[in-house]
């Protein structure tokens, strides 16, 4: 009697396929992600469409004069350059650098290790103690820097590094290269172990020399690899926030500003909230294409695996 | 080339590389360890005259360090097992149950990892004005939940994938519930990923900076990271002992768990991402 009235219950279930179960699961996920980044996003489109008081009341719908006072703004261009000149620069010198490291790494050699684990190092760190330890380091009477610059004698006079326009910046970006390297080494390294051994054995036996193999075997091999880190570091150097703000707040005199930082400065220093909101968003637009591009890359590098 | 040849050429090679790594450590420690009087002075030296270890007693004491710790705590373990206790379901439909639509789920995912939350800074904290909720701890809870969740989801479905299903059917034929198979014979199974995913979304809430430096407004309630910020910032004098003792501290314990568990990040990232 049981029996039988049990089992229309799992055959149905069987039939259906599609039970409402998953969409249960994933349903306080998708609460939480709308509530706190889902509203924000709303809300900064809403309030960059309107004129917005200094207290943050929004006024008459404005339609997109926000966004042309930000084109307006003279610090905008001089932000969104140095964001350009911040990101290439930072990006390009962590993949050119990481590349051969990873190479180095891949290979055996005496004490492999220890230098992994050194090279590890400032990922563990969060950035924002790192941009304290940098900011003493480069203190302008007793940092270490001009310490040992002195014991070289290099330098005569303590050099003031941070409050100086023209190295401040040069140093937030070999600094910024320095912290994104283990990530993007770490997914090269992951790139190169998965390389197969046997194509390379067979290209050494035809006699082909370690340059033709790095040209015509690996550069090609570890393409998509080089895809993915260049996608993913622009997107965290473009936000970067922390290092910047810890060793200069964008000082001296909007020298060091980026868009980031400078986007803080105009929501919470300066109270222009509505230049503020049209930045966040152009800033989101920007963002969201890019996850696009990377989305692409990443399906495509599915694909060639699967 | 030998391999000793060719290990003192790579070690040579990279040798700026790791003077410039050690560096920032090698500072931390010789400002930590000095009496203040060796401080501020020109030209600076690397080995104090006096090692003064009682530098980190006086440190805990000037900088609150005891309250912010256990701010870091509060609000890491809260906003850790928050995230965990919402993405695990999501990482086990996504991994066990083809559904309609989890492309689109995934890629919604993608997106909310991508975003930073200093983009989004503005609107988070006029919703927090909104919701009371600017200068409590619940706030950050809330906001590294919800920054984390499409990391967590990924890395746990990666994992997931890899443990049998057998093993969850044989329960059913002995007449476990859903829950049952979920709770008693998955989870279980699932532990390692779960405490890899839940250490990384650990150190990412105790590093945390804008938002803290945002959401945040008495000193009682500054995160540990926050806090020694803001011995740095805005600050005419600034005590660089105990400054440098904090970070020291602030930042070994978790350097050193974050580098012992740092492969597994990259695994993880390396499923989801790129496989």
């Amino acid at each position: 009697m049981n029996a039988t009235r049990v089992a229309p219950v799992g055959g149905r279930r069987r039939e259906g396929g599609m039970s409402i179960a998953p969409y249960i699961l994933i349903l306080p996920s998708l609460l939480l992600a709308f509530w706190i980044i889902g509203y924000p996003i709303w809300d900064l489109t809403d309030m960059s469409l309107h004129s917005v008081t200094r207290f943050g009341q929004l006024k008459d719908y404005s339609g997109l004069a926000n966004f042309s006072k930000l084109i307006d703004e003279p610090l905008f261009l001089e932000c969104l350059i140095r964001t350009l000149i911040w990101t290439f620069a930072v990006v390009g010198g962590t993949v050119l650098l990481s590349i051969p490291i990873a190479l180095i790494l891949a290979d055996d050699f005496i004490g492999r290790h220890i230098l992994r684990v050194i090279i590890m190092l400032p990922w563990a760190v969060s950035l924002t103690m790192s941009g304290i330890v940098w900011r003493w380091a480069l203190n302008g009477q007793s940092g270490m820097v001009n310490a040992t610059l002195y014991d070289f004698g290099a330098i005569r006079e303590p050099v003031a590094w941070l409050a100086t326009a023209g190295t401040a910046f040069p140093i937030e970006i070999a600094i910024g290269i320095l912290v994104s390297i283990p990530f993007s080494v770490t997914v090269f390294l992951g790139g190169l172990s998965s390389l197969p051994r046997e194509i390379f054995e067979a290209a050494r036996i035809d006699g082909a020399s370690g340059w033709q193999r790095w040209r015509f075997l690996t550069l090609p091999l570890l393409r998509p690899f080089i895809n993915i880190v260049l996608v993913l570091n622009f997107i965290y150097v473009f936000n970067s926030f922390p290092l910047i703000w810890v060793m200069t707040q964008g000082d001296p005199a909007n020298s060091t500003d980026i868009l980031v930082t400078w986007l803080y400065k105009l929501a919470f220093r300066y109270g222009k909230l509505d230049i503020a909101s049209a930045l966040s968003i152009v800033m989101f637009l920007v963002l969201l294409a890019f996850t696009i591009v990377y989305a692409i890359l990443a399906m495509r590098n599915e694909r060639e695996t699967a | 080339m030998s391999r000793a040849g060719r290990s003192a050429l790579y070690w040579l090679a990279l040798s700026p590389l790791i003077l410039a790594i050690l560096f920032p450590f090698a500072v931390m420690v010789s400002t930590a360890i000095r009496p203040r009087a060796e401080i501020l002075v020109f030209p600076p030296v690397w080995l104090p005259q006096q090692i003064r270890l009682a530098n980190f007693v006086d440190m805990w004491r000037a900088v609150g360090f005891g309250q912010a710790l256990v701010n870091s705590i509060l609000v890491s373990a809260g906003a850790t097992a928050l995230c965990l206790i919402i993405a695990i379901p999501a990482a086990y439909a996504t991994s066990r149950m083809p559904f309609r639509g989890q492309r689109l789920f995934r890629q919604f995912l993608l997106v909310t990892q991508m975003l930073s939350p200093v983009v989004l800074v503005l609107g988070i904290f006029r919703l927090m004005v909104r919701m009371g909720l600017v200068d409590k701890l619940y706030a950050l809870v809330l906001c590294y939940a919800a920054f984390n969740l499409a990391f967590a989801v990924w890395m746990l479905q990666a994992y997931f994938r890899t443990i049998p299903r057998e093993l969850e059917e044989a329960a059913k034929l002995d007449g476990a519930s859903a829950f049952q198979r979920l709770w008693l014979v998955f989870l279980p199974l699932a532990a390692p990923a779960l405490g890899v995913t839940a250490t990384f979304v650990f150190i990412y809430c105790w590093n945390e900076f804008v938002l803290a430096l945002t959401l945040l407004r008495s000193n009682q309630n500054f995160t540990l990271t926050f806090q020694i910020f803001s011995l740095v910032g805005g600050r005419y004098a600034i005590e660089w002992d105990n400054v440098m003792a904090a970070t020291l501290l602030a930042s070994v314990p978790v350097a050193i768990v974050f580098a012992s568990l740092q492969r597994y990040l990259v695994s993880g990232l390396a499923l989801g991402a790129i496989k």
